[in-house]
């Protein structure tokens, strides 16, 4: 048999999210307390930094010219050893790079070496992937063989990794060879057009696809939507929808599912609909979907927040719909899909790290700004 | 200036052949420069009467600001030795090292510059990009590639040749380091022809040369009268005034294997 090429794929030339930047995440979601970064002291340092505000400590074995030429074996045992002593941490992450790979380091040698008595996740990543999921799916690999992931856990999160990577080609960020970063339309046009609806009492549906910590802002556009309707006393039916299942995905992921929640809560807000966990972003839009036909095919409008490209145009075609992303990218694709307005929440990630409750967002606050000068 | 580079199997005498060239060149009175590139290091060790010189990599390593003195040294007749060196088996990139190496000499060290014939003894096979380096920097004009008549070393020759197409690289010839094989003369010219190159010395296997090397010395220096000093001498001149090259035209491996038998 003679083997079957495989289909060539648009080459993206705008820069790609990193493997490697992919599997700090994972790591983080995983509970790790300090991720090792073996190669060069610049690599990924601006999520390093980022995750470290979210109780991550990631340190760097600083690999130089001379290191790229005679191995960075030793530095690696030595960091790994002032870890240990210096931060006394449960779990602990070795993360590879294009330096350390390429020179073919053998990131178990030195933890062979040092023999720690807490786990260790050795990930053999480097960020020459196209698809960042890549590196998900090497670290949570690697943490099912070092028994710290259940294997269910690892094939759910596999499948649901493989329909991210189909969704970003899809309508996402690899769709396109190019894509021209956008700011979208102003936060001010979009929120007088919720107003407007809202005033005229048309049927909404306000749908929070967020993906983990996003979630923490995301959701505050959503609770924004029901406040403003209550401000203006307005007669439209608002059906909140929410992939914020609590017992769904990793514990880490689980708790930001639950306080969201409870924050939604405390301000009275009901999830009329949950569609899955704050992991599921990527295959909620099926369930959406069904959803509309079944119950809500005559809504007039929908406000969906997170990653609304994840949510499939068919049953949403009669409605306007008004979108939400922390993507400057997403815009035309977006638009393309047929959303009448789309919304950039710039700055969003950053935001997001290390909190455990809602945060502010700015589409968010200039709604009810809108909606309070309305009222006076 | 002539910037040469030898290339061929690991093993098969490519830094005898470039101590003795260099050696051979300095008698005749040209400013002579050897890079050696290999992580043995052992191209100059012959034209420094046995004594090895620190590398620009092991002093690299060691973090230390490098100067033309502390890795440019003067052997026979003048001739300036410079060796790369490199990680231990196993470990690490030589390549990257070579491309750090002579970018450092480059921008610190004259010697380069100044000389009449620079030789890069480059390692075994163009495998990477680091191995390459000289080529691809445009350090080097002139290639040559060593081999005996057997039928490995002409294998790694011929993919030598492969990787001097791709880089759109010239042969200047063949050289021919005798291991006693059958007909072994008669298979590399063919070899050679083939390729579209011709066959530039035979060097017969000497007891001679190891002798020299294990007492630290090349043939040209302790043996000037021997046979074989005459045979790197006439090398060293068809190098000095070589014209010939060619785009190589490497062969097929069923063509290799009917050469040789
Ligand atoms: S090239 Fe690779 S190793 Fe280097 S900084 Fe970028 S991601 Fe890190």
């Amino acid at each position: 048999m003679s083997p079957v090429p495989l289909q060539k794929e648009p080459t993206i030339i705008h820069p790609r999210p990193s493997s490697i930047v992919a599997a700090l995440y994972t790591l983080r979601d995983l509970d790790v307390d300090v991720v090792i970064l073996h190669g060069p002291p610049g690599c990924s340092f601006k999520h390093a930094r980022l995750l470290e505000e979210d109780g991550l400590r990631v340190v760097t074995t600083a690999l130089d010219e001379s290191g790229f030429v005679f191995g960075g074996h030793d530095q690696l045992v030595k960091l790994l050893e002032k870890v240990i002593e210096k931060f006394d941490p449960k779990r602990i992450g070795i993360v590879g790079t294009c330096a350390s790979m390429i020179i073919g380091e053998e990131l178990h040698e030195a933890v062979l070496e040092v023999n720690p008595d807490v786990p260790v996740i050795e990930v053999e990543v480097h960020a020459g992937y196209p698809n960042n999921t890549k590196g998900v799916i090497i670290t949570l690999e690697s943490a099912l063989s070092a028994g710290i992931l259940s294997e269910e856990e690892f094939q759910r999160q596999k499948v649901l990794l493989e329909k991210a990577t189909e969704v970003e080609k899809r309508h996402g960020a690899a769709s396109k060879e190019y894509l021209e970063p956008s700011r979208g339309d102003t936060k001010y046009t979009v929120a007088k057009r919720i107003i407007e609806l809202l005033k005229a009492g048309k049927k909404g549906l306000n749908i929070l696809n967020a993906k983990k910590e996003t979630g923490y802002m995301f959701a505050d556009i959503n609770a924004a939507v029901n406040q403003v309707a209550k401000e203006l006393g307005s007669t439209s039916e608002i059906i909140n929808m929410a992939n914020l299942d609590e017992n769904l995905g990793l514990d880490r992921v689980k708790s930001h599912a639950r306080n969201i929640n409870r924050d939604l809560q405390k301000m009275g807000i009901e999830v009329h609909e949950i569609i899955g966990g704050l992991d599921e972003y990527p295959v909620a839009g099926e369930l959406v979907n069904r959803l509309i036909a079944e119950k809500y095919s005559d809504f007039d409008f929908a406000v969906i927040t997170g990653v609304p490209h994840a949510i499939p145009m068919d049953n949403l075609q009669g409605m306007e719909v008004i979108s939400v992303t922390n993507g400057p990218r997403q815009v035309l694709p977006l638009k393309e899909m047929g959303h009448e307005y789309v919304v950039v929440e710039i700055d969003l990630h950053p935001k997001t790290l290390g909190v455990s409750s809602i945060v502010e967002s700015e589409f968010g606050a200039t709604l009810r700004e809108l909606a309070r000068e309305e009222g006076t | 200036m002539k910037q040469i580079a030898i290339y061929g199997k690991g093993g098969i005498g490519k830094s005898s052949t470039a101590s003795n060239v260099a050696a051979a060149c300095a008698d005749e009175g040209y400013k002579v420069t050897i890079v050696g590139c290999d992580p043995k290091s052992d191209s100059s060790i012959t034209l420094l009467r046995g004594e090895r010189i620190p590398t620009v990599m092991e002093l690299m390593q060691q973090g230390f600001e490098i100067s033309e003195e502390d890795v440019v040294f003067e052997g026979y007749k003048g001739v300036k030795c410079v060796e790369v060196g490199g990680p231990e088996p196993g470990i690490g990139c030589a390549g990257r090292g070579i491309i750090v190496a002579i970018k450092m000499l480059q921008k610190k060290s004259s010697v380069m510059a100044d000389s009449d014939l620079i030789i890069y003894d480059v390692p075994g096979d163009i495998v990477c990009g680091g191995f390459a380096a000289p080529i691809r920097k445009g350090l080097v004009n002139d290639t040559y590639v060593l081999t005996s008549g057997e039928y490995m070393p002409l294998y790694a020759a011929n993919n030598i040749c492969k990787g001097f197409s791709r880089l759109g690289n010239h042969l200047n010839g063949v050289i021919c380091n005798s291991r006693n094989a059958e007909n072994e003369e008669a298979i590399v010219k063919a070899f050679a022809q083939e390729l579209g190159s011709e066959l530039l010395a035979f060097i017969p296997k000497d007891p001679i040369v190891q002798t020299c090397e294990r007492a630290g010395y090349s043939v040209i220096e302790k043996q000037p009268d021997s046979e074989i000093a005459g045979v790197y001498r006439k090398l060293a001149r068809s190098i000095m005034d070589g014209i010939s090259s060619c785009k190589p035209q490497p062969l097929t491996d069923a063509r290799l294997r009917e050469l040789t038998g």
